[in-house]
């Protein structure tokens, strides 16, 4: 007993000493922390002997199962990344929200491209009427792609691109923009969403069946694990699960069931989980219930060191840190009183702090009604500058670990994301339980379990349900110019009169070649939009070989 | 009578089907037939199953903004096809300066966020029954006494023999101010005892008690769709206090009926809003 309570305090005083070490080289943000009384702020509060029971459970930041945090210093060293999604109208529009927002302390980009770009199709097809640079910006081909990145540095600025079914298309877009930049696909980094399972689950922008969508996802991890490597291949999204209505665990349970399924994908498509899992990222819905929540990320964390470790034996220890952004609950803002979402979204981004997020997206208060303008956007940047500077609470690592309540949901939570798992893993995986249809009745019925209660009254929404306001003032919303999909059109109409026709067919019928096969399709796609081949001409190339997926 | 059959469609490219999804099932519950098209769905694709499927009413969700231009489309397409007497009602991201327009072009009702899904079946129930001129009266009878109303000069003086003697367990006092009066509960099997005591000279208890004496004031019938109850009444001859209803005690929508036509008894119709959401 005694040596192994000397083995945990050495353990300790080695942590200690690696992160001195680390702050050498990487220094705190100051010298020291102290409360506005003069206490000593301490780096890591903890039990004053650390036994096993602890250190299996919590053990150090930085340091397996990472409960605590990924980094032994957190938000000391470096604030997370304050990473709005944004994007409307054309790639000009955009561009200037970008440039705008980098000018107001934003330090990451997040793009939202338009629904068509999405789902594959360009913007003169009939099924894109009426949708044309409505949820986010138009991107036919590397013309638009290079005027939204116009005058952005890409290799100081990270850039994530909210982009599942097409995002080889995109990430290779990127690529080639900055090459044209000069600045080598080794230097740029980001993300792409690129989790088609969820898109089944929950979010709906699909386009080919599950099993070429894995390949080309699998195709990604290859590609970037030797020519882009600081890009996060994939962003394991629990966002849109929470959103279309699921629990926190139910959030927690199918978003780390997804993350497997890719995983074994790679691992049969030949790779080895140390070269793709550092790349991993995950993205979690920030919700109402402000502990929950914490435990939740905490949860996560330690539920995927576990798993990786665990199930598939990663060594590196970048393989079983789980990093994740975070965005607060859209489905929690309310069309009344708008202005009281301020104050939803400050909870819930500070929950997100307190679980350790890597980067965060915070809503603005009027996007029940319509995009942001630019006002409710800064609004919303704001909220996170002031939990970042004025709070106090990034100046100590995991702040509420240890206390009795948050570490006993946080076991709870993992107890039933690992039941969650057991029962996908006996229905054959996540793949085959989103074929089944199960995830999606278990979000469904989730949520029809929450809208009876707000309408009974049994869970309050102020202002919606409780405290009501008659005539509510009607606010100033922004508005999608209505000529944009003409204008959008038009300029898809000169490119193709512009460009060289006999490279974008040659370059077309080499990916359905490469399509047929089973070579990496990374380089074909490359190849294409470099050649201005569009995402519509890409993506249709592609939906002749896959097939189309048509739901369930 | 026969089902009433909804489609509630997806047209464009959105993905999110959370509010589709809950109002198909808060419609199934509600006693409708619904079909649910599933995600991007054309506006031909919409009416060509509204049509296949001869349904009375359509539910269009959309929230990626493309609503002004979809919406319009389906209702343009129903009545090429001469099936213009689908009801066509939408929900969604919609901003408030579109829905005029929406009305303009034949979306009978827009319901934004936060709308409860019982309003939403509520009113296309209404629309397909006033389409097929179908009586709307209402048969139900109201479903229990609720309370039985008293008039006291003083709740003080009023309450022991009530708390000491009948052994009846106080609920709530509360002035409604609106009525001029002060009111305790007392809880009594599925209904209560509502003791009314007066505020100020000009309250109708007052004067209740000044021309009768205390003792039995009125009796409330618990019943929903008061204000139907009230339009059918009013038809049929009965004399209202109430035309349409107000805010009573605990938040309840009540009216009262004239005694004139009620063989001298004050009736009160009230329809109790759940405690919690007030």
């Amino acid at each position: 007993m005694t040596t192994e309570k000397k083995d945990f305090q050495t353990q300790f005083e080695e942590w200690k000493a690696l992160t001195e070490k680390l702050i050498e080289k990487f220094p705190e943000k100051k010298e020291a922390f102290k409360t506005s009384s003069g206490i000593d702020i301490a780096r890591l509060g903890h039990p004053e002997s650390l036994d096993e029971d602890y250190m299996e459970k919590l053990g150090l930041p930085g340091q397996y199962p990472y409960t605590r945090g990924i980094q032994p210093t957190m938000y000391r060293g470096r604030t997370w990344t304050m990473r709005q999604y944004a994007g409307f109208g054309s790639a000009e529009e955009t561009n200037r929200r970008f440039r705008y927002l980098l000018e107001q302390g934003q330090t990451g980009l997040s793009v939202a491209f338009d629904l068509p770009t999405q789902i594959g199709y360009d913007s003169d097809d009939l099924m894109a009427k009426g949708e044309v640079g409505k949820v986010g910006v138009a991107i036919d081909s590397l013309d638009d792609m290079e005027a939204l990145l116009r005058d952005i540095p890409l290799d100081k600025v990270s850039t994530s691109m909210t982009i599942n079914a097409p995002a080889s298309v995109l990430l290779a877009m990127y690529i080639v923009v900055a090459e044209k930049q000069g600045v080598s696909q080794a230097q740029i980094s980001g993300t792409i969403q690129n989790d088609i399972l969820k898109e089944y689950i929950a979010r709906g922008t699909y386009i080919f069946p599950p099993k070429p969508s894995m390949r080309l996802i699998t195709d990604i991890f290859a590609y970037c694990a030797e020519h882009v490597p600081r890009w996060n291949t994939i962003s394991i999204s629990g966002y849109h699960i929470r959103e279309a209505g699921s629990t926190a665990a139910q959030e927690l349970a199918f978003t780390i069931a997804n993350g497997i399924a890719y995983v074994d994908a790679a691992i049969e498509a030949g790779l080895k989980v140390d070269d793709f899992a550092p790349r991993l990222a995950f993205f979690f819905n920030g919700h109402n219930q402000f502990l929950e929540e914490v435990a939740k990320f905490r949860a996560a964390r330690r539920i995927w060191a576990k798993i990786m470790k665990e199930r598939y034996g990663a060594k590196k220890p970048k393989s079983l840190q789980l990093r994740f952004h975070t965005q607060v609950a859209g489905s929690t803002l309310t069309a009344q009183q708008p202005d009281n979402n301020i104050v939803r979204v400050t909870i819930q981004a500070l929950a997100a702090v307190l679980g350790g997020t890597q980067s965060l997206h915070t809503n603005a208060k009027d996007e029940a009604l319509a995009l942001p303008t630019e006002d409710s956007a800064r609004i919303a940047l704001r909220t996170q500058q002031i939990i970042a500077n004025e709070s106090g609470v990034t100046d100590t690592v995991d702040p509420l670990g240890g206390s009795y309540f948050i570490e006993n949901l946080t076991d709870q939570l993992e107890g039933y994301v690992f039941e969650y798992i057991r029962k996908i893993d006996d229905m054959g995986g996540a793949v085959s339980a989103v074929e089944q249809g199960y995830m999606q009745r278990e979000i469904h019925q989730a949520a029809y379990e929450t809208q009876k209660k707000i309408e009974s009254g049994e869970e309050v929404v102020v202002g919606m349900n409780r405290y009501k306001l008659e005539d509510e003032p009607k606010p100033e919303l922004h508005r999608i110019d209505p000529e944009l999909q003409r204008k959008q059109i038009e300029k898809l109409e000169t490119l193709r009169s512009k460009r060289d026709q006999r490279r974008v067919s040659a370059r077309l019928e080499e990916l359905r070649a490469g399509s047929k096969g089973t070579s990496n399709l990374m380089p074909l796609i490359i190849n294409c939009v470099r050649d201005y081949c569009t995402v519509g001409e890409i993506c249709g190339i592609l939906r002749e070989e896959f097939g189309e997926y048509t739901g369930i | 009578m026969k089902k009433i059959r909804v489609l509630i469609a997806k047209p464009g490219l959105d993905g999110h089907d959370r509010g589709a999804l809950v109002i198909a099932q808060a419609l199934r519950d509600y006693g409708m037939e619904v079909i649910y098209t599933g995600l991007r769905q054309t506006p031909q694709q919409i009416v060509a199953a509204a049509i296949q499927e001869d349904v009375d009413a359509i539910g269009l969700s959309c929230l990626s903004g493309a609503h002004n231009e979809l919406f319009p489309e389906i209702v343009s397409l129903l009545e090429q096809r001469e099936a213009g007497d689908i009801i066509v009602v939408g929900g969604g991201v919609i901003p408030w300066e579109d829905i005029p327009f929406l009305e303009s072009k034949g979306i009978q009702k827009v319901f934004t966020p936060g709308t409860p899904t019982k309003d939403t079946a509520i009113f296309i129930e209404k629309a397909v029954y006033e389409r097929d001129g179908i009586d709307q009266s209402v048969k139900e009878p109201p479903k229990k006494i609720d309370h039985i109303g008293i008039a006291v000069s003083s709740l003080e003086e009023a309450l022991p023999f009530y708390v000491n003697q009948l052994h009846l367990k106080l609920e709530a006092i509360e002035e409604v101010v609106s009525e001029g009066v002060k009111v305790a509960f007392l809880k009594i099997g599925e209904s209560r005892i509502e003791l009314l005591e007066p505020i100020g000279d000009s309250s109708p208890i007052a004067t209740f008690i000044s021309k009768r004496g205390e003792g039995i004031h009125h009796i409330a019938l618990a019943a929903d769709q008061i204000e139907d109850r009230l339009r059918e009444l009013s038809k049929n001859g009965v004399k209202l206090i109430h035309e349409t209803p107000v805010k009573g005690a605990g938040g309840a929508n009540i009216a009262f009926l004239h005694p004139k036509s009620a063989g001298g008894v004050l009736y009160e119709l009230c329809s109790k809003v759940t405690k919690e959401a007030e």
